[in-house]
């Protein structure tokens, strides 16, 4: 019976998988170039890791590669949800199966794929490039089934829990966040890739002194510790590996069966989450000062965490901010001025407030009656801004210092990255009042149709009319510099920069508080497209 | 008889289309006002300019005697707004997003506190104050705008569709709360076209088609010789006589196809 079920479950996937690739020509060549590409860099790495046979860090190199296969098994369900339809319970809610038969077939169908190929083939390869005599072997194959298993039932197991959440609300909130996940990922990635071709594979021996512990990697840790006569090592490694594949099976199959007999999430979770934990204030509104700026600060910083949306942007400016002059200062290209990207790219969260606000600017529009509320409206948003960019752009700049050992610049560098900031903050307030757009709270656009170029206008121009700002410092600094003894005098940069942005994001508050006052309905019809 | 609003000469038009044809009305200070008419005739349009939302191309607003767009700091303190179809700020509780309301609106932070927990009690949402907004269901979302339109204690309170998509135990704390609210001499405005629901809430009514008012008064006036507001409503839309039942003289049970 349960064989029938297994046969009939692989047969379904063999059919979507020939039905998809009979659906057009495009995407049958797509397929079959993407399995021939995939295949060839399987072979290449199986080949590659044969090479490493021998090398006294082979066992590194391997189960650092189970480890990041696994990562890669892990994530793949959560960004590409329609990938596999066999992926997708649910549409099996309707046929009468038992969960036991239900779990075995659906773990044989996830074998049967370009993906599980590729798996193996890189198993294959980690397992020989550490086997050595015929215990090891034995260990190996066992290591080998043991790994890819684990490696399709982790898939399987956060396939179904993605399930569940991407019908809640969080779920909805998380996909906004997951392509930040991949650009950052990526950034360090590309950053570890060229420091290995640097300095050598030694670098991995202590990440591997741990994964090889870590299921499934443990499985091939087994195959090298056959391989060095430590049998006992060896099956320990082995039954953490199958201790794992037990775990995530039962999970899974838990998962599984909850989410055929139960509603599905979104009209689930009104019920569960209305038990709430209780909300206290985190007594960040006992250190803020009272009125319009205390309430205006705290709101700002609850949404920048709170807000998908605006924790994305918030991320990647913080990213962005420290991995460049960070990045820049350890491959040696580095030079202290880039430490005021952090300045720079934390400034433009000052660019569009009322857009970030969405239609419900409303709120805000029905409670300014004068020029003098606008303006502390956006002094608090300013504010807010400055209590995380602030101590951050400045460590910033310290830590960029210390790794280059250049202090002496670092007040010139202080006072530049303070300069631009209070620049930026000057011209974001004024291009929220003069060119506010939506942003879709849908989605990975931050524009609405038909506003691009609005958001161009104030993004670019104000990003151009900040660095106009700050030419005065600017000269000032490339002054001293040029100037015989100017180095003595560089400190002047420090109080000069801070008190100069200072001035100017406030200058710039006043200048915008009147438009925003005149202009609310406008804004609030400009920030409740889309 | 005082007005709580009077507004002249009111235009808006969006691109070719007319949405508000030249409005002139004198809202009574101390009624329950309903505000009806079809889909489309131009209610939101209205009440967005006559709270400031929106911009009208002509025409003046006054309310409680001070120009809505010469003296917004007369006006804003003394207006409540429950609008349509914008957001709330969502990313906060209902406890946090009725803190913050009061507090920009100037309001001391005890005092705030101390009306926030009684409007949540009063409009059931106790349980869920510490919930997220976005979290809330339809009915709960219009208490929790009610509530923040309420904190300040405004002379006028302009409602545009209150009870849209509210289940009837909300729709009958709402109307509790807004009758308490009337009661002591406040003014309600709000818009609606469910008529039965006008009907048996307001003393006064303006009838609006087509971005124009077609009738207004008390509700006795405007009703005249009709049996109920719907048919008095009909008429004055120019929906009557299009009876649908000759024309699908196939559609029912009993004889198949």
């Amino acid at each position: 019976m349960s064989a029938d079920v297994t046969a009939v479950v692989v047969r379904l996937k063999l059919s979507l998988l020939r039905n998809g690739l009979r659906q057009s020509g495009g995407r049958r060549a797509a397929y079959v170039a993407s399995a021939v590409i995939t295949l060839l860099f399987a072979a290449l790495q199986l080949l590659g890791l044969i090479a490493l046979r021998g090398n006294a860090h082979a066992v590194s190199v391997a189960v650092l590669l189970v480890a990041v296969l696994a990562v890669g098994w892990a994530v793949m369900p959560l960004f590409f949800p329609g990938g596999d339809e066999t992926l997708d319970p649910t549409r099996l809610v309707m046929l009468p199966l038992r969960p036991r038969p239900l779990v075995r077939a659906l773990l044989a169908a996830s074998l049967v794929g370009i993906g599980p190929v590729f798996t193996l083939c890189l198993l294959i390869g980690s397992a020989v490039s550490v086997a050595h005599g015929g215990a090891a072997y034995v260990v190996a194959v066992v290591g080998v089934v043991l790994a890819l298993l684990v490696c399709v039932a982790l898939a399987r197991a956060v396939a179904v829990a993605n399930i569940r959440l991407l019908t809640s609300r969080k779920g909805r909130d998380l996909a906004v966040l997951s392509g930040l996940v991949i650009a950052i990922g990526a950034q360090l990635a590309n950053f570890g890739v060229q420091r290995l071709g640097s300095s050598g594979l030694a670098q991995l021996d202590p990440a591997g002194d741990v994964l090889r512990w870590v299921p499934p990697a443990s499985a091939i840790g087994a195959v090298d510790s056959a391989s060095s006569g430590s049998y006992g090592v060896a099956v320990a490694q082995l039954v953490l590996s199958a201790g794992a594949l037990v775990a995530l099976v039962a999970l899974w199959s838990r998962q599984l069966t909850r989410l055929m007999i139960s509603p599905d999430g979104s009209t689930l979770q009104a019920a569960t989450e209305s038990a709430a934990r209780e909300r206290t204030s985190t007594g960040l509104g006992r250190l803020l000062p009272g009125g319009r700026t205390g309430t205006v600060v705290e709101r700002s910083l609850r949404y920048i965490w709170r807000d998908p949306k605006t924790k994305a942007a918030w991320v990647t400016s913080l990213a962005i901010g420290l991995i460049v002059p960070v990045f820049n200062a350890l491959q040696g290209t580095g030079s202290i001025y880039f430490a005021c990207f952090a300045a720079g790219m934390l400034g433009i969260q000052m660019y569009n407030q009322f857009g970030q606000d969405t239609s419900a600017f409303w709120m805000v529009a029905t409670t300014i009656s004068s020029p003098r509320d606008a303006y502390v409206e956006l002094r608090g948003r300013a504010l807010a801004l400055l209590v995380i960019t602030l101590p951050y752009a400045t460590l910033v700049t310290v830590v960029t210092t210390a790794m280059l050992g250049d202090w002496a610049r670092l007040p010139e560098a202080l006072g530049l990255s303070f300069a631009l900031l209070g620049a930026m903050l000057a011209t974001g307030a004024w291009t929220s009042a003069r060119f506010p757009y939506s942003i879709p709270q849908e989605g990975y656009k931050n524009v609405a149709p038909g506003q691009t170029g609005l958001a161009w206008i104030s993004i670019f121009g104000g990003m151009i009319a900040a660095a106009l700002l700050c030419a005065p410092v600017i000269t000032l600094t490339i002054w001293l510099n040029v100037m015989r003894d100017g180095d003595r005098w560089s400190w002047v940069l420090l109080p000069v920069g801070a008190l100069y942005g200072a001035a100017v994001t406030l200058a710039g508050l006043r200048l915008a508080a009147p438009r925003t006052a005149a202009r609310l309905p406008e804004i609030l019809a400009a920030v409740s497209k889309g | 008889m005082t007005s709580a609003v009077s507004v002249h000469g009111l235009w808006k038009r969006f691109g070719q289309q007319i949405a508000v044809a030249g409005i002139d009305l004198e809202l009574p200070a101390g009624k329950f006002i309903g505000l009806v008419g079809p889909n489309g005739a131009g209610k939101t349009t209205t009440l967005s300019m006559i709270t400031g939302l929106l911009r009208p191309d002509q025409g003046s607003v006054s309310v409680v005697g001070h120009d809505v767009w010469r003296d917004p700091v007369e006006v804003k303190a003394r207006i409540g707004v429950l609008p349509e179809g914008l957001r709330l700020f969502e990313r906060l509780s209902g406890r946090e997003l009725l803190g913050y309301s009061g507090r920009l609106r100037g309001l001391p932070g005890a005092e705030v506190d101390k009306r926030a927990a009684q409007l949540l009690d009063v409009l059931d949402l106790a349980g869920a104050q510490h919930k997220l907004v976005v979290d809330y269901s339809t009915g709960m979302r219009k208490k929790i705008g009610l509530a923040a339109a309420l904190l300040h204690n405004p002379e006028v309170l302009f409602l545009d569709e209150p009870f849209e998509g509210v289940d009837p135990v909300s729709a009958q704390t709402i109307r509790g709360v807004l009758e308490r609210y009337t009661a002591s001499g406040a003014t309600v405005v709000f818009s609606s076209h469910v008529m039965e629901l006008v009907e048996s809430l307001c003393d006064w009514v303006a009838v609006m088609a087509a971005g124009r008012i077609r009738a207004h008064g008390t509700l006795a006036e405007v009703r005249g010789e009709a049996p109920s507001l719907q048919q008095a409503f009909l008429e004055l839309v120019g929906a009557h006589g299009r009876d649908a039942g000759s024309d699908l003289d196939w559609l029912g049970g009993g004889a198949a196809r």
